[in-house]
């Protein structure tokens, strides 16, 4: 009997939290809520709907590494990415924004969402530098927690996406008995 | 259709009412902006619309919210810091040495808003006596029930942690919860949580050794602020040490009080014989 | 008073430096910790240092560490400023010597709050702007 308990805990300790086991989409909102409120300014409001995606998209995330591993991804139009950036910077926006002012605040709001998604998982964890550019792809489609908002009209996503695939599914009798 | 000129006396009569809060000619803007969130929950196209709804049916739950909308609860951690470090410099000490070991020790943060200036009191208490937990008591009350909620559930967001909330304390005092930080269990046993309107008489409480009344006096008429003194007085030991906000003093408003010059902040003592 | 900003971000740098010159400080800024030592190298010495965890090259809790194993700089007051938030994560910095922490996101009166907190809000506003009244000073109208 012992032998078999111990057998049950360990196996159903190995399998591996999905995003949406440790947070929910609400919490996310919240906290995308938070950062456009201090960042970008005190009425600027995010509604939680879904918008027509542009053509023209772009992405800036951060890892996550720890209990579990994955990315926090901003994904908006490249105008809406400029805009972001802009209303970021206030009065200390430069007349013509550089193509690097844009990566690099576009980056620093996926960073500061990024962080307090992590502070709300179970830690500790790592978290990376911001990245932009092309957004990593889904690797297992349950284990993605996506709120999509529209702000100033325009749509912007916010994706917290596990980076492993899917553990493959046990069979239900013995695991280690080869088919004949 | 902007606010109209009745609808907007009728909000400020009803707010005047049910909560003693002035709102001045001028301030249409702020009963629009404060009450088209509520208005358009209700399927509502503008706040005329709500005001008229309500006034053909009054209904308790309605106009509660339309009174709490008009609250101000702005509010921070340590808020001015002098009137928070006189406690434990000069009150706490003083009243240590005129009560008994086991007195308990009653303090009442009368308008709490969303719960920093009683947890605030809490945390210092905590850190300055052993055996806070049982040896005080900590009053919160306010007059919207939102906040008394929140006040009772002791959660902050991030942003409102960041509020003057020195980091040494809240990683002894809060947990993380989610997207928010949770006060330790051992500060919420600390704090009661109640709705109380003071324009109105007062509920049985006390007697208070500190009264913290900050920040709320200045929504309120002469005559409000002087019977508000006069009933908080009443709940307060001879002993008691009152507390107000930066812009506000009893000084011309009633003259039952004494003034004491604590650093850069000032408590007021009942006077003897007032 | 002086401040160095240390923060990868330059929006960031911009935002923090901004606050903190609308106050009436100095301000410098560096893009990591190794370039934030540099600075301190020269000689020039801030009041305060507003330091983000994340960074390349050297991160914020090295920067922090190798600060106070300076004693040469053993005055200086250091603020992490920083979107990591984790309980444990604040705990380590505060053990390495760090005397605040604003957890990004913050808004300008997050920052006044905790300089309130540190007594380093510079007393004199640079001139040209209208002095405000301090709250305890303001009149009361009864
Ligand atoms: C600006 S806050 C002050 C909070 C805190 N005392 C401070 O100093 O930071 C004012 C609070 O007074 C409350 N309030 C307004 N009128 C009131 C009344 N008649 N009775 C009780 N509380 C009232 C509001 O709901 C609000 O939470």
């Amino acid at each position: 009997m012992t032998t078999m308990d111990t057998g049950e805990r360990r196996r159903s300790s190995d399998v591996r939290p999905v995003i949406t086991d440790l947070i929910d989409g609400a919490t996310v909102l919240s906290i995308a809520e938070e950062a456009w409120i201090a960042l970008v300014g005190e009425d600027e409001i995010l509604v939680p709907i879904p918008g027509e995606p542009p053509v023209d998209i772009v992405s800036s995330w951060v890892d996550i590494v720890g209990p579990w591993t994955g990315s926090v991804v901003l994904t908006t139009g490249r105008g809406t990415a400029e805009e972001l950036s802009r209303a970021l910077l206030r009065e200390a926006a430069p007349e013509v924004l550089e193509h690097e002012d844009v990566e690099d605040a576009f980056g620093e709001i996926a960073n500061v969402v990024g962080g307090n998604v992590k502070a709300a998982l179970p830690g500790p964890s790592g978290l990376s530098l911001p990245q932009v550019g092309n957004a990593p792809v889904v690797r297992n489609p349950v284990d993605v927690c996506r709120v999509d908002v529209v702000w100033r009209g325009e749509p912007v996503s916010i994706s917290v996406q596990g980076a492993l695939p899917p553990l493959p599914v046990p069979s239900p009798t013995r695991e280690n008995e080869v088919p004949l | 259709m902007s606010l109209t000129a009745t609808s907007f006396d009728w909000v400020r009569d009803l707010v005047r009412k049910e909560s003693a809060i002035v709102l001045q000619p001028g301030k249409e803007y702020l009963v629009e902006a404060r009450l088209l969130p509520m208005a358009r929950q209700m399927g509502l196209t503008d706040v005329t619309k709500l005001v008229e709804t309500v006034r053909v049916r009054p209904d308790a739950d309605n106009t509660r919210r339309i009174v709490e909308a008009l609250t101000t609860n702005e509010t921070s951690w340590f808020r001015d810091g002098d009137p928070f470090t006189a406690l434990t410099s000069t009150v706490l000490p003083s009243l240590l040495s005129a009560r008994g070991a086991n007195e308990r020790l009653q303090i009442w943060s009368a308008a709490s808003s969303s719960g920093q200036e009683p947890y605030t009191i809490a945390m210092l208490l905590d850190d300055a006596l052993p055996n806070a937990t049982s040896r005080v008591s900590i009053t919160a009350t306010d007059l919207s029930r939102e906040m008394v909620q929140r006040t009772r559930a002791g959660r902050f967001s991030q942003l409102e942690v960041n509020r003057g909330l020195p980091a040494p304390m809240l990683v002894r005092h809060f947990t993380r919860a989610g997207n928010e930080w949770e006060v330790s269990a051992n500060l919420r046993r600390m704090v009661n949580a109640s709705e109380c309107n003071l324009a109105a008489p007062l509920p049985r409480m006390g007697p208070f050794d500190v009264v913290y009344l900050r920040n709320v006096l200045i929504y309120f008429d002469l005559p409000t602020k002087q019977s508000i003194l006069r009933r908080v007085r009443d709940l307060m030991r001879p002993d008691g040490w009152l507390f107000l906000g930066a812009a506000e003093t009893t000084l011309g408003v009633d003259d039952s009080w004494e003034r004491v010059v604590i650093g850069r902040s000032s408590a007021y003592r009942p006077l003897k014989g007032a | 008073m002086r401040a160095l900003v240390i923060d990868d971000s330059r929006a960031m740098r911009r935002i923090v430096s901004g606050i903190l010159i609308g106050l009436g400080y100095e301000v410098r800024d560096a893009g990591h910790g190794r370039e934030g030592l540099d600075v301190l190298d020269e000689g020039w010495k801030p009041h305060l240092l507003c330091v983000d965890w994340n960074m390349p090259v050297m991160d914020g809790l090295q920067f922090v560490s190798a600060v106070r194993s300076n004693p040469a700089w053993r005055s200086v007051t250091i603020m992490m400023v920083t979107s990591e938030s984790e309980h444990t994560q604040i705990v380590r910095a505060l053990a390495a010597g760090a005397h605040e922490y604003v957890i990004k996101p913050f808004t300008a009166d997050a920052i006044r709050d905790k300089l309130a907190l540190l007594g380093l809000l510079p007393e004199e506003v640079p001139a040209g702007v209208p002095v405000p009244l301090r709250s305890s000073e303001q009149e009361v109208a009864l």
